[in-house]
């Protein structure tokens, strides 16, 4: 069977031992977490969780159950790939003169980045995009 | 306390240290709950456990912080793979001392996060009616589960006006109730096309109290029923459907029918691997049906078919009204012929453990609740001890706790005082528990210890004999003079060494008016069979060596 990548998100009540709860769940049943992102949501005394977890079906079958399960859980949501809206952002410091800026600069424009920050010897550059073409980017 | 009281609870069992202190002061203004000092919080937790098994209500138990309450964990984490009903209460050091290391803290809400259904560590006065009526209903709803209350010494002396909820909504927790028509409708459909259906019941029959549905449905089908190791009761053993248990030591006929069915519907299991051996060979001519509370069950370890998610009493009845009326008289003489070749057996020879259980059964007439430990004892139990009913066999099925026997028939005892009461252990398990005897005799409580002594670790040496060669690496156990202990604790002692002498022990300890401990000294080397080891597919079965001699039938009635 295949392994793909999901994106899970999960709404969940804000209390002592929650998310140390669902991690502890993940090493305990071997699921491999690729990655994790929690916060404040719009509901107070909740938080939205989005995890990346690569798996075949049968075990993001069971990583959604047992999220599920868990009682601070609200509600587990497996994203489909097509109904997924993905982005990437980076932050990336880059070393120029300034003589090199206008340069730099021209190349931030075309993938539609942002500047936020400057100083004497280099510049922080923002991109947003989906995951993979800001692999790409970043290369360039 | 009033939590404990409004919930209905007669009886706790635990241990006071420095920070329950203000809850054991005000426990003896409630003559109402009655409070068990056990000897080793372990045990606190397993009494409380054999309380719920024997009955099908919460059991609750009492610690303090530190290793107070480390100690509870194996009892926690037994409840937890069993699927038990518990409320544990810990003590914790005030909250302001919390993360500083103070004197017998430690992180239990952390330690028990795997092992517990859920767990709270209680910092606000205000939130402990809400947590503590909460801790209750999540232990005993859904598939059920021990549930811990963590609770400071500051936050046990304050005061709140706060009542305690008069209904517990959680968002988010989903008790499954009726079952999908469509998965019933399907699940009739299978059995109906079925040549050679089976059904395999397990504990959550005896938790959703759908026992008499399953009869119904034995009834109604001609279905054979098999039991797992904890499903064992569901079903009177001796109902002509029943074949027992099946599996790593399960009965020859019934880990065979679960080989050559077409359709296994199995019923509150979780298909673990004692029961099915190597999965890629188990049931393979089979259609899988799972019945279960738990949806996370569902392919979790065999692939299956049909799900019915939902609690086993209404989707039993569901189910039993769906199917069709029928009789299997071709499947049925299949397996009575494998009852008839492999049937269990009592050699005529020596004095064995199997003789025991075996006259423990025709004494007792199989009404007896029967708590064990975990080994070569637990599983001759299981197969020659004909329970009757639900909540009569309590048994560390998933944990495999050895020690559990004694304090869980303990608990069982003050639950069902007139109940006959018996814990079946051997020398090993009984030396890690064995302190619970004062609890036994300072309560007067009338429960039968049958235990049997072989100088071994008797499962560990039948593995290294078949495994290892026999090579025999630190598994004789060295046993004191239980004569003198019984005396020491004050308990009724009986030794056997015997098979002649066996009939009139049991008489006598029966008779006994209090805690009796009865050694029975066996033989030292007998192994447990039929036999799959561990690994292999159901397919290979070793058949008892003794079962060739002369032997006497375990015969159907």
């Amino acid at each position: 069977m295949s392994t793909t990548r999901h994106t899970i998100t999960a709404l969940v009540q804000n209390e002592a031992g929650t998310l140390n709860r669902l991690v502890s769940m993940f090493r305990r049943r071997g699921f491999s977490l690729a990655s994790l992102n929690a916060g404040d949501c719009e509901q107070p005394g909740f938080s939205r969780l989005t995890l990346v977890v690569t798996g075949d079906d049968d075990t993001l079958h069971q990583v959604v159950g047992q999220i599920e399960k868990l009682i601070d859980v609200v509600e587990v949501d497996d994203v489909r790939p097509e109904a997924a809206v993905l982005r990437e952002l980076a932050v990336i410091q880059v070393a120029a003169t300034v003589e090199q800026r206008r340069e730099v600069i021209e190349i931030v424009n075309v993938f539609g980045g942002k500047v936020p920050h400057l100083s004497h010897s280099g510049m922080t550059v923002e991109l947003t995009d989906e995951p993979l073409r800001i692999d790409r980017k970043s290369v360039v | 306390m009033e939590a404990l009281a409004r919930e209905g609870v007669e009886t706790i069992f635990g241990y006071p240290g420095g920070v329950v202190l203000p809850l054991y002061d005000e426990m003896l203004r409630w003559p109402q709950v009655r409070h068990v000092l056990v000897r080793h919080e372990q045990c606190a937790a397993h009494m409380a456990d054999g309380y719920a098994r024997a009955t099908g209500k919460t059991g609750v138990c009492l610690a303090t912080s530190g290793p107070g309450a480390t100690n509870l964990v194996t009892g926690i984490a037994n409840a937890m793979m069993d699927s038990v009903p518990m409320v544990a209460i810990t003590g914790q050091v005030n909250t302001w001392g919390i993360g500083k290391d103070a004197f017998q803290e430690t992180d239990i809400q952390g330690i028990t996060i795997p092992i517990t259904k859920h767990n709270y560590l209680v910092t606000d006065i205000d939130d402990l009616p809400h947590a503590l009526a909460e801790a209750f209903y999540l232990a005993r709803t859904g598939r059920m589960g021990p549930v811990l209350v963590d609770i400071p010494k500051d936050v046990f002396l304050a005061r709140t006006d706060r009542p305690f909820p008069e209904q517990i909504t959680r968002r988010g927790y989903f008790v499954p109730g009726m079952p999908e028509p469509s998965a019933i409708a399907q699940a009739a459909a299978m059995l109906a096309e079925a040549e050679r259906p089976v059904v395999i019941a397990g504990a959550g029959v005896v938790w959703s109290g759908a026992s008499d549905d399953l009869r119904a449905l034995a009834e109604k089908t001609d279905v054979p029923i098999i039991n797992s190791l904890l499903g064992l009761g569901t079903i009177d053993r001796d109902d002509p459907r029943s074949l027992g248990m099946m599996g790593m030591h399960g009965e020859v006929a019934a880990t065979r029918a679960v080989q050559e069915a077409d359709l296994v519907i199995g019923i509150g299991i979780r298909f673990d691997d004692r029961l099915t051996g190597k999965t890629e060979g188990f049931a393979p001519r089979a259609k899988i049906v799972h019945f279960d509370i738990d949806r996370t069950e569902f392919g979790k370890c065999v692939p299956t078919m049909c799900r019915v998610l939902g609690d086993l009493r209404h989707s039993l009845r569901a189910f039993v009204a769906a199917v069709t009326s029928r009789r299997n008289p071709q499947w049925w003489e299949r397996i009575r012929s494998w009852q008839a070749a492999h049937p269990l057996c009592v050699p005529e020879h020596g004095f064995l453990s199997r003789h025991v259980l075996h006259a423990l059964n025709e004494v007792t007439h199989g009404e007896a609740i029967v708590a064990t430990d975990v080994g070569q004892h637990q599983m001759w139990t299981a197969q020659f001890y004909r329970f009757r009913r639900p909540n009569q066999w309590l048994s560390s099925g998933g944990l495999g706790t050895m020690g559990f026997g004694l304090p869980a028939a303990l608990g069982a005892k003050f639950a069902c005082p007139d109940r006959e009461v018996w814990a079946v252990v051997g020398d090993g398990g009984f030396q890690m528990t064995l302190q619970e005897l004062q609890v036994a005799a300072e309560h007067r409580v009338n429960v039968k210890i049958a235990l049997l002594n072989n100088g071994y670790l008797g499962m560990v040496r039948q593995w290294q004999e078949l495994f290892y060669e026999n090579r025999h690496s630190h598994v004789a156990m060295g046993n004191p003079d239980y004569a003198k202990l019984a005396e020491a604790y004050g308990v009724g002692f009986f030794r056997c060494t015997r098979r002649e002498d066996l009939a009139e022990t049991l008489r006598q300890a029966r008779e006994y008016p209090g805690p009796v401990l009865c050694e029975f000294v066996v033989e030292m080397e007998e192994n447990v069979y039929p036999m799959v080891a561990a690994g292999m597919s159901n397919d290979n079965i070793v058949y008892d060596p003794d079962a060739t001699a002369s032997v006497t039938v375990e015969a159907r009635r």
